[in-house]
């Protein structure tokens, strides 16, 4: 308590209001070797918004977005009681650059070094996967795509810079694809988020290569509660991706991002994820695109591991003729839930929404798909199609489908539809009577039934995607 | 009732019309042996709440349409009540017609099934007669889809009700129609039909809801299906209440070993109508077919709620429901299939389809599926889409205009239901009422 | 040279005995046909040799070269050199024959080793063009939405590629018309030859006229009941079945 006190006491005597923070050099007489302390109230978020010397009116948005947090109840009408579980006095919200990790390479479990080793991580990014190095020096990398992007006028920075930076290009967006209120954890995220990357992209431009937030892993990326916005200019394109398929592991137990896109006219967006994390995590994620007249914006989303992961993204389809598209993988072992799903919007004409959902079920895992589709009155032509598949592994592996579809009109066309499936012991018996063994003939099938989603992975992505589902589905039959 | 509503505002919006002198007055004219189960069911309805906002099995439900008060339980029917419409007609007499809950003519049963142990009697006869199975059966099982306070009221306000029972390896060669109807503005009926098929044994049973009126009445029945060891039990209902009503009923099949039954709800009347269907498949073999056919128009709304519970392995269930959607009309369909750990082999459909045909109705679909058995095969479907472009198309090439092509697909649409049943007299029965409701 | 010796075999499934004591040898080179009506245990004992888990061998041996596999599970059988041709292929969504088939020469591969990806495929497309298949078909995934006689010639591409010393071919000419039978039948006469031994179990003649078998067996009711040569297979043809019942009652 009494660090917590004195973290305060500074930060008040340091006030972030009346100063303009948005142009020259800062300085403050405060040393930031310390983190947030734990717990939550209106001084951490005080000593966020100081420590990344925030304009007045993030502040403001910070703080208002904590009452929020307080005021909502959990969603436990329709979600999981699990999330009761969460204990947010127990939780460091707040972890500075210079914060050095307290484990050692030989406190890392040996299962997760072997992941490590399987998946061939090089080792300099296994530490800092595991969570004994703070940094992974990739800054040059990092930098050699940003200047190639920053050539075609690309803004490519991180949340603290782009609001400090950019403010004229980010304010208008910031928060409004996904309104603090939308949900306990968006407003948890709008009160303390720190790290993610904001992408801006000039009209017409084409970025040729995906960026990757990748190139920029460091404590703060990794964070967790990572902010996200991407806007696509007319005309533009960019694909981004996040994550990797190596296990993250980790000590924290909340990881609660916001991502945020807009796409606006004629411009396409795809955002690809990848997340592996270690089954002591509540990875609680809003993603949500606004896609303006004939945009595009699709969500590719792989979600292996943690304890429980609630993420739906969405598409609000504002303008005429735009398209939104939700590609999701969810692989759920024992003692894993992946509640996943898509959310579809349609708010214009001639809208057209696309979700195609796999689901793997391990051992006692359980995969849950949750959708809505909602297509208001007086709109026409409009057109979505949902798909829902899921396989189950084991004698009591579990999965379930809650979708939630609302149609007004009869100038549309919407279509759901679920199955559910095994792989089959004639299935096994057949590759095995062919010399697989019954693990690689397991590994095959389950490989066979996400086949045509991964394919839209990017080359390197599929492939890890492929050896990681390996690994996950070895010991997972007999 | 204002004081009342001062002393006690929640528990009095709860109960509606519905209050303590309301229920001592009803037991009055209730006969004593059920007393001690009305209480019971009456302190339930009491103390659950109405259903809230936040509550996952009213999700899109117009909660501010479900207002009971105002109702009359046991109202007399006025003088010259017709007990049947003139629309729905089978070549079997009907065996029971109650009116405002009360037994008001009944047929009489063909000597060759009555000797044979066939039984079609009031529910206050089956008390007297075999009070054993309606202890087993009658409101037996759990209300698992959000209405156990209004299963409640049904309970604690019920008059009298239909008890068919048919004995171990008898079949019914013929349909046993029962009429439910409800005569007098603000009237309450509480109408119940319990089926007991032995092992073994067959019947066909048709109850049919119905109002002359076009007054507002609230309508909240309840049925009990149960298939014991190979029985057969196909099961109709048309439900043909004032276009005024509120409407709910609950019904509960339970499937015993290789048993079949097929239910099939036609909705074409009330205001706002709420189903909730529920099937048990308690042992190998058993095998559900639930069928649903609705028609809404003006501003009314359908809300149906579904549960396909496997509890044993090799069981079967389909289900689908069909919505033809007219005017500023809404319809929800909830529906769930759950797969219990053990029941490997469970085969379950699902399916909801909702045509289309005006700008301003909404159809609401939740189709679910919870599984925890991985070898199933079970999938589910919803369409919502107005009529086919290109099949309406395909019958105007041949010379058919616009107007009876639409017509031919509403009717092919739910001839894809209608035509599941095997009784091609029920069949045309019902399909006539369709017609009749559409005006066509 | 190689051999399969069948010892007594005994297969139950369930509670039921299907097989009730076979012996039968198979030498490489050698094409022996087992005949019978049906349901009488030609598949069981395919399906038990090559390691089937809802089978259950209850007494009796299966030998290569006069070591017991029987304690092998399926793919390690495979691995020895056993190769079924199934019945009924299963269906693999998402998995191309040509990725199934890499797997499963890589899994007889040593570790470490790697499979030639260019003459794989050089060595799979030869394969095809012998078969008839059009190279369209690799990309497919494995049986699904095959035709009845494409899921045969499949099987028979799957031995082809894999080289087996034993083939249990059960069936297979079941769900062919004349053309299919003859492709297929082909494709086996071309793999005939002095390291490969084939048991063909089939319920008709048809078959053994294009694919001629050294020795003929008849099994009834779980056990051989008589042996011959080609001409056998006639004699059933014309005489059928109940033939041989009646000669057994009356042995």
């Amino acid at each position: 308590m009494s660090e917590i006190t004195d973290t305060l006491e500074t930060t008040l005597e340091n006030p972030v209001s009346g100063i303009d923070q948005s142009s020259g050099n800062f300085k403050y007489d405060m040393t930031y070797d310390f983190d947030a302390g734990t717990g939550l109230n209106e001084r951490t978020v005080d000593y966020i918004s100081s420590v990344k010397k925030e304009a007045p009116w993030i502040h403001d948005f910070r703080q208002s977005a904590l009452k929020t947090f307080f005021a909502k109840p959990l969603p436990t009408h329709w979600a999981t009681r699990d999330l009761e579980n969460i204990n947010f006095d127990k939780i460091r919200y707040y972890l500075s650059q210079g914060q050095k990790p307290k484990r050692t390479w030989a406190e890392v479990p040996e299962d997760i070094k072997r992941t490590f080793e399987r998946l061939g991580i090089p080792e300099q990014e296994r530490k800092f996967l595991a969570g004994v190095e703070a940094q992974f020096d990739s800054e040059a990398a990092y930098s050699n795509i940003k200047e190639a992007v920053s050539k075609q006028g690309v803004i490519f920075m991180n949340s603290t810079e782009a609001l400090r930076e950019h403010p004229e290009i980010f304010r208008k967006y910031f928060g409004k694809v996904i309104p603090t209120g939308d949900n306990k954890f968006s407003a948890l995220n709008s009160a303390v988020f720190s790290g993610g990357s904001f992408i801006y992209v000039p009209p017409g431009v084409k970025v040729s290569h995906p960026l990757q937030a990748y190139f920029r892993i460091n404590a703060e990326n990794f964070g967790q509660f990572e902010r996200t916005l991407i806007i696509c200019d007319e005309g533009s394109e960019l694909t981004y991706m996040e994550g990797c398929t190596a296990p993250k592991f980790s000590t924290a137990t909340l990881h609660s991002a916001v991502v945020e896109l807009v796409a606006l006219k004629g411009a396409k967006i795809q955002y690809i994820t990848v997340q592996n994390w270690s089954s002591n995590v509540f990875n609680l994620v809003t993603k949500r695109g606004l896609a303006h007249e004939e945009a595009e914006i699709k969500w590719i989303d792989c979600n292996i591991g943690s304890r429980l992961t609630m993420k739906y993204p969405g598409v609000v389809l504002k303008g005429r003729k735009s398209r939104g598209e939700v590609i999701s993988i969810a692989l759920a072992n024992d003692g894993q839930h992946q509640d996943t799903g898509a959310k579809m919007v349609h708010a214009a004409d001639e809208t057209t929404s696309t979700v195609v959902s796999k689901s793997i079920s391990v051992g006692q895992g359980r995969a849950t798909y949750r959708g809505v589709v909602h297509i208001p009155k007086n709109l026409k032509g409009c057109k979505n199609n949902t798909e829902c598949d899921a396989l189950l592994i084991n004698t009591n592996s579990r999965t379930d489908t809650y979708p939630a579809i609302t149609v007004r009109g009869d100038r549309h066309a919407v279509q759901h539809e679920a199955s559910v499936s095994k792989v089959s012991a004639e299935q096994i018996f057949y590759m095995q009577q062919r010399g697989l063994t019954e693990g690689q003939a397991m590994s095959l099938s389950v490989n066979g039934f996400i086949n045509d989603l991964a394919r839209q992975f990017p080359m390197e992505y599929s492939v890890e995607l492929k050896r990681l589902i390996d690994l996950e589905m070895e010991g997972s039959v007999g | 009732m204002a004081e009342t509503a001062s002393d006690r505002p929640v528990v009095a919006a709860a109960l509606g019309g519905f209050t303590p002198d309301v229920f001592a007055r009803h037991l009055e004219s209730a006969p004593s042996w059920w007393h001690e189960r009305k209480r019971a069911a009456y302190s339930r309805f009491e103390a659950l709440p109405m259903p809230g906002r936040t509550d996952e099995s009213w999700r899109f439900s117009n909660l501010s349409g479900i207002r009971i008060d105002g109702f009359t339980p046991d109202a007399a029917p006025p003088a010259g009540t017709a007990a049947a419409s003139a629309a729905f007609s089978l070549a079997a007499p009907p065996m029971l017609t109650f009116v405002n809950g009360r037994l008001a003519s009944r047929g009489e049963l063909p000597a060759h099934l009555a000797a044979k142990g066939v039984v079609v009697s009031t529910l206050s006869e089956a008390a007297a007669r075999s009070p054993e199975l309606l202890r087993e059966h009658f409101m037996a099982q759990p209300q698992k889809l959000g209405s156990a306070k209004f299963a409640a009221l049904h309970e604690a306000f019920i008059a009298d009700g239909a008890f068919v029972h048919v004995p171990r390896g008898v079949e019914v060669d013929m349909p046993i129609v029962l009429i439910h109807s409800a005569s007098g503005a603000g009237t309450a009926v509480f109408p119940h039909t319990l089926i007991i098929a032995e092992d073994n044994s067959k019947v066909t049973v048709v109850d049919h809801f119905h109002s002359n009126d076009t007054l507002g009445q609230f309508a909240c029945g309840a049925n009990d299906l149960y298939a014991g060891h190979g029985a057969r039990i196909t099961y109709a209902a048309a439900q043909c209440w004032s276009l005024e009503t509120l409407s709910f009923q609950f019904n509960s099949t339970v499937v015993r070993r290789d048993a079949r039954v097929q239910s099939l709800n036609l909705h074409l009347g009330a205001r706002q109508a709420r189903h909730e269907s529920l099937s048990q498949l308690q042992a190998p073999g058993g095998f559900s077919e639930m069928l649903a056919l609705t028609v809404a128009s003006g501003a009314r709304e359908f809300d149906q709620r579904t549960l396909q519970i496997h509890q044993a392995p090799n069981t079967k269930s389909d289900l689908l429901y069909k919505n033809v959607l007219l005017d500023r009309s809404r319809t929800i369909f909830s529906g769930l299939i759950i797969v219990d750990p053990d029941a490997q082999k469970t085969d379950a459909y699902q399916s909801n389809r909702n045509l289309m045909l005006s700008e301003d109705a909404e159809s609401n679909s939740l189709p679910g599926l919870e599984i925890q058995a991985n070898d199933v095969r079970c999938t589910h479907g919803a369409t919502s889409s107005p009529i086919d472009a290109d099949q309406a198309f395909y019958l105007k090439s041949r010379g058919i205009p616009e107007k009876a092509a639409n017509e031919l697909l509403i009717f092919g649409f739910f001839e894809e239901v209608l035509c599941r049943l095997e009784n091609e007299e029920l069949h045309a029965a019902l399909r006539d009422l369709v017609r009749t409701r559409l005006g066509r | 040279m190689s051999s399969l010796e069948i010892k007594n075999l005994h297969v139950s499934t369930g509670d039921k005995e299907i097989v009730k004591g076979v012996t039968l040898t198979i030498n490489s080179g050698e094409i022996h046909a087992v005949m019978g009506p049906n349901g009488t245990g030609k598949s069981t004992m395919a399906k038990a040799i090559a390691g089937h888990p809802d089978y259950v061998i209850t007494q009796g041996d299966v030998l290569i070269d006069g070591k017991s596999i029987l304690e092998k599970e399926s793919d390690e059988r495979a691995r020895e050199g056993i190769f079924l041709a199934f019945q009924y292929p299963s269906e693999i969504p998402g998995v191309s024959i040509a990725n199934f088939m890499r797997a499963a020469l890589q899994a007889r591969m040593a570790e470490g080793e790697e499979i030639d990806a260019s003459a794989y495929y050089k060595r799979l497309y030869q394969k095809m063009d012998l078969l008839k298949i059009d190279r369209k078909f690799t990309s497919r995934s494995v049986n699904e939405g095959f035709s009845g006689g494409e899921k045969k010639r499949s099987e028979i591409l799957q031995m082809a590629l894999l080289e087996p010393k034993f083939a249990l071919m059960d069936e297979t000419d079941s769900g062919l018309d004349i053309d299919a039978l003859r492709i297929v039948s082909d494709g086996v006469n071309s793999l005939r030859g002095p390291n490969l031994g084939i048991l063909l179990i089939t319920h008709y003649q048809r078959l053994l006229s294009y694919i001629v078998p050294d020795h003929v067996h008849v099994m009834i009711e779980g056990r051989i009941v008589k042996s011959g040569d080609k001409s056998l297979a006639l004699e059933l043809e014309s005489r059928g079945y109940d033939w041989v019942k009646q000669e057994l009652a009356t042995a």
